[in-house]
């Protein structure tokens, strides 16, 4: 392969990989737009969603690579697998905001955060306990189609990965631009003080905020299932560290800029894997979180820096 | 000093003897107690492995007292810990093992003969053994933990505490990887090998574990010692005031930047230094060993324990370390045994040993939700004033017309104090402060008035400098402090209270006062814990100006001394602000509506306190919306409107002025009262 096919095979990669990020990256986003919190909850649910999603192919008779789908079958199955998937993750973040934020709404210091980290612990271990600590092998019903272009390889499981995120981020765009609740959105994340006077029914927002982060978590746990065809109770944590890297690249709180800032990453982790190596891939990233902290805290289209305390 | 006397409330039964057990004198017995049972265990219990867990134990309760500083005092959430106990593990291994061998040169020659390397004669080359000892690899182990501290905490400081999280967790991850990927330094993921053992007067420790919980039981005690020392000192309580609310502690003197990256970088010190022990002892040192789930272990045994609070601290560890390695096992075959009395399958394949960490997180949620102050609270809540305490007789400026300055300044009275030349300060297109110029001579009580929005609070916080000008100069006795950091204008004199009060709502009226006294008072970390004489003259001078200034609200404070602020009514919380600001000893003194909120009576009482301030050697700027206040005390009154000032002159001369009139009730009504009058 020559250097332009080796660039274009890694970008195609990157996209992949930052069709997930960006998918994820919306969460963390998003709830901290409307309650300034940093969830650490989001890195397990995402975890969690790779496995509802396993869980339900399986359910439908889909074991790992062996059975092949075509048509309308194979779109059926995926549809039903990223439906229940989001269903199951976002009501999973709604019980959580519930039964453990929502009381610790307003008690200020480190408190709440604590508070997500001891959630994450838990769905992290109650996976670990009940599926054990070895990869389990995905349910993949995607044929092996794939397109030479050049020496670069597109795979018809990458172009589905992509339609699927593409959908999902225009469908919230539409949403948050669009509907009277996306609108309450943006105004209580704006001052939630004085969209709680104009009648916004506040914690109905925090409510669907979480539901759409977690939901949208559920669908980059399979698509990381789908593209590296296992999961494992232990994706969460860096998948969730990169993923909130681009959401503080893109300007934490600004939903374009999660997506923007998802891709970034995306292609950073693809080429920086190619032309670094590997196993340096994380440290990279985190220089990347470092710099844009120290140089740039408002991140590429964030408005204003988070130094309010 | 003599602190008048706090009510304790009758008890009886189990309170009362938690009451007693918890009080002053019976802690420090409980304490010595302890001590020596802990002293003791290795001959009661003469079995090697619980002295192993014990051991062990011994080096996570450091970690913890370590993270309790950084999380617990300061309030900055590290969830990374566990990379800075790494960092002075490889520290080790590399200063005293076989891992790193280099060549062997005549460079190495003065080393070795400070015993610090040895010539290895191998068969293919001569190399070099570093064999520097253990006990100059602790202290050294904690300056490079405390070094990466600095480095990585630096960038997030000026952040949102939030993203200090995300940063340490991110370090924590990436510092076993990069662990891993350097075999050269760590052998990578087999560990390292051959650590030296630590000697000491010839003996060395080996591999029984007695010495190594002694060395542990012995360092625990003293950070213990620093730990309670550095939390009732000038640097504990800077702490805790970025804690509870960073803006406040920046007015009142209090560098953040500084101290929180001084919390951060003892806290890497402590983790550093037990890093070099836990090596030490288990001879070896894996990637593995330091990933997240320790720094979580860590967090659940402060947050357990009581963040902030030492004993708690220590409990929660033990507690622990007890529960994994004795406990756990018991409870398992217990529940198992439940199991098979009730037919119950469930309980009988449940294996509550390998459930350790999903415990954790379950501990974690259910103390922030039911118990955030932990166990051993770091801060018991004293009791409401009875009755008879609080009908007494409130007496109005008891200490007022004292003699003595409040401040120790030299001022030239024929100077102006504060001049202003041409201030301006715009939030994107507004234009909230414009060209302002004003002078404030020495020994004068000037008002600044206006309407809501007219930028009376923006000049405040312009001439503090808790915002940056977009132009012009802020000159205070002579010295330019235009764009200077909040800290350092309140060094050069001028305090400030704040319009809605930001009092640091869990610390007592006494810590709050104290903590006005950090720019001038001169305690460092080292000084906090030894307290030579000269540290312990000015915590005590400190405190005997604490009861002078509180004197001057007569005794509406001082009974209340030992509360904590977030008790305290309205009128009395801006009261103690005013006292905070008071204790900075400015020769300025800016307070925003300090009478907002106030009763008559209480207005009254507070504006002759004000004078009195004046009496005594202060200048003072206040932003006032009761006119009859303005009227009562001003010398001087300047009248803003949209970020201008529209008039200047004692209140007479503005009373009359038609600009202000019309600025206050329009220009209509305006018109009527002229043609009224």
């Amino acid at each position: 392969m020559t250097f332009q096919d080796v660039l274009l095979q890694q970008i195609i990669n990157g996209v992949s990989l930052g069709a997930m990020y960006a998918l994820l990256a919306l969460g963390f986003t998003m709830v901290y737009g409307i309650i300034e919190l940093i969830n650490f909850a989001h890195f397990n649910i995402f975890m969690v969603g790779s496995f509802f999603a396993l869980w339900v192919m399986q359910a439908m008779g889909i074991v790992g690579q062996s059975t092949i789908l075509w048509g309308f079958p194979l779109v059926g199955v995926l549809l039903i697998a990223l439906v229940v998937t989001m269903l199951g993750t976002g009501i999973l973040g709604v019980a959580i905001e519930r039964l453990a934020l929502r009381p610790l709404r307003g008690v200020s210091g480190t408190a709440p955060m604590i508070t997500t980290i001891g959630l994450s612990y838990i769905l992290f271990n109650l996976i670990l306990l009940n599926v054990g600590a070895d990869s389990k092998n995905y349910s993949n019903p995607l044929p092996q189609l794939r397109w030479e272009i050049g020496g670069a390889t597109l795979r018809l499981r990458e172009l589905m990965l992509w339609s699927i995120a593409l959908i999902l981020m225009v469908g919230l765009h539409y949403f948050v631009r669009r509907t009277k609740m996306g609108k309450a959105m943006q105004a209580t994340a704006q001052d939630q003080e004085a969209a709680r006077m104009m009648g916004v029914d506040v914690d109905r927002v925090v409510v669907i905020t979480f539901f759409l982060g977690s939901a949208l978590a559920g669908a980059a746990g399979l698509i990381f299932g789908l593209y590296y065809n296992y999961t494992s109770f232990i994706i969460g944590y860096s998948a969730g560290l990169r993923a909130f890297t681009a959401a503080v690249l893109g300007g934490i709180g600004n939903i374009p800029g999660a997506m923007l800032g998802g891709i970034l990453i995306g292609l950073i982790e693809s080429l920086g894997g190619q032309y670094v190596a590997v196993r340096w891939t994380d440290v990279i990233i985190f220089s990347i979180l470092v710099l844009v902290l120290v140089f740039r805290p408002s991140g590429l289209l964030g408005a204003a820096a988070p130094s309010k305390s | 000093m003599s602190l008048p006397p706090v009510a304790r409330p009758q008890r009886n039964g189990v309170s009362a003897f938690w009451e007693k057990v918890l009080s002053e004198k019976w802690q420090a017995r409980v304490a010595v107690t302890l001590i020596i049972l802990a002293a003791l265990f290795p001959i009661i219990d003469n079995n090697e492995g619980d002295i192993d867990a014990a051991a062990n134990a011994t080096a996570f309760a450091m970690l913890a007292l370590g993270l309790n500083i950084v999380v617990g005092f300061a309030g900055l959430l590290d969830l990374g810990y566990a990379a800075f106990f790494a960092i002075g593990a490889y520290t080790c291994g590399i200063l005293a093992s076989y891992q790193v061998q280099p060549d062997w040169s005549s460079f190495w020659e003065p080393f070795q003969w400070l015993g610090l390397v040895e010539h290895l004669h191998t068969t293919t080359a001569d190399k070099v053994h570093f064999t520097v000892s253990f006990w100059l690899v602790m202290p050294l182990a904690a300056l490079v933990a405390a070094f990466f501290g600095v480095l990585f905490g630096a960038p997030t400081l000026r952040l949102k505490g939030d993203y200090l999280a995300i940063v340490t967790l991110g370090f924590g991850e990436i510092v076993p990887i990069v662990a891993r990927n350097t075999p050269y330094l760590t052998n990578g993921a087999q560990g390292l090998n051959g650590v030296n053992t630590p000697k000491l007067f010839g003996y060395s420790f080996g591999v029984m574990s007695t010495p190594y919980y002694y060395v542990g039981l012995i360092m625990i005690v003293l950070l213990i010692f620093a730990s309670m020392r550095l939390k009732d000192s000038r640097i504990g309580r800077a702490w805790m005031a970025i804690r509870e609310d960073e803006i406040a502690a920046e007015a009142m003197g209090v560098n953040r930047t500084r101290l929180k990256l001084l919390a951060f970088a003892i806290g890497a010190g402590f983790a550093g230094a037990t890093g070099t022990f836990y090596v030490a002892k288990l001879q070896t040192a894996t990637p593995e060993m330091f990933m997240f789930p320790v720094s979580v272990m860590l967090l659940v045994m402060i947050v357990l324990g009581g963040m902030g609070s030492v004993a708690g601290v220590v409990v929660g560890a033990v507690f622990l370390q007890l529960l994994q390695s004795w406990f756990l096992q018991d409870l398992t075959q217990g529940v198992h045994w439940l199991g098979q009395v009730t037919g119950i399958a469930f309980f009988e394949r449940i294996d509550l040993v390998q459930s350790i960490e999903l415990i954790f997180g379950i501990v974690l949620v259910i103390m922030m939700l039911y118990r955030r102050e932990g166990i051993i609270p770091a801060r018991r809540a004293v009791t409401a004033l009875t009755v008879a305490e609080q009908a007494a007789m409130p007496t109005r400026g008891a200490d007022i017309k004292g003699p003595e300055k409040l401040h120790h300044r030299a001022v030239d009275l024929a100077k102006p104090l504060l001049e202003v030349r041409g201030l301006r300060k715009s939030f994107g297109g507004i234009q909230a402060v414009r060209g302002l110029d004003l002078t404030v001579m020495p020994g004068s009580i000037v008002a600044v008035i206006g309407p809501n929005g007219s930028g009376k609070t923006t000049f405040f916080n312009l001439v503090t400098g808790l915002i940056e000008p977009s132009g012009g100069q802020v000159v205070l006795a002579g010295e330019n402090i235009t764009g200077l950091k909040p800290d350092a204008i309140v060094a050069r004199g001028a305090a400030r209270t704040f319009q809605n009060l930001r009092l640091f709502a869990n610390m007592t009226l006494l810590e709050n006062v104290l903590v006005g006294a950090h720019a001038r008072t001169h305690a460092g970390a080292l000084g906090a814990v030894i307290r030579p004489p000269r540290v312990r003259r000015e915590e005590h001078e400190a405190r005997e100006g604490v009861l002078g200034i509180l004197g001057i609200f007569g005794n509406r404070l001082m009974p209340r001394i030992q509360h904590l602020a977030r008790t305290l009514s309205y009128a009395n919380r801006r009261r103690l602000e005013i006292a905070r600001a008071l204790m900075t000893e400015p020769v300025l003194l800016l307070l925003d509506e300090p009478t907002a909120g106030m009763n008559p009576t209480e207005t009254l009482e507070l504006t002759e306190q004000i004078r009195g301030l004046r009496d005594r050697g202060l200048t003072i700027l206040l932003i006032e919306h009761k006119l009859n206040v303005v009227n009562e005390i001003a010398d001087k009154v300047i009248v803003l409107d949209h970020g201008e000032k529209i008039a200047e002159g004692t209140p007479e001369e503005v009373h009359r002025n038609k600009e202000v009139l019309s600025a206050y009730l329009g220009r209509t009504a305006a018109t009527v009262a002229a043609t009224a009058s």
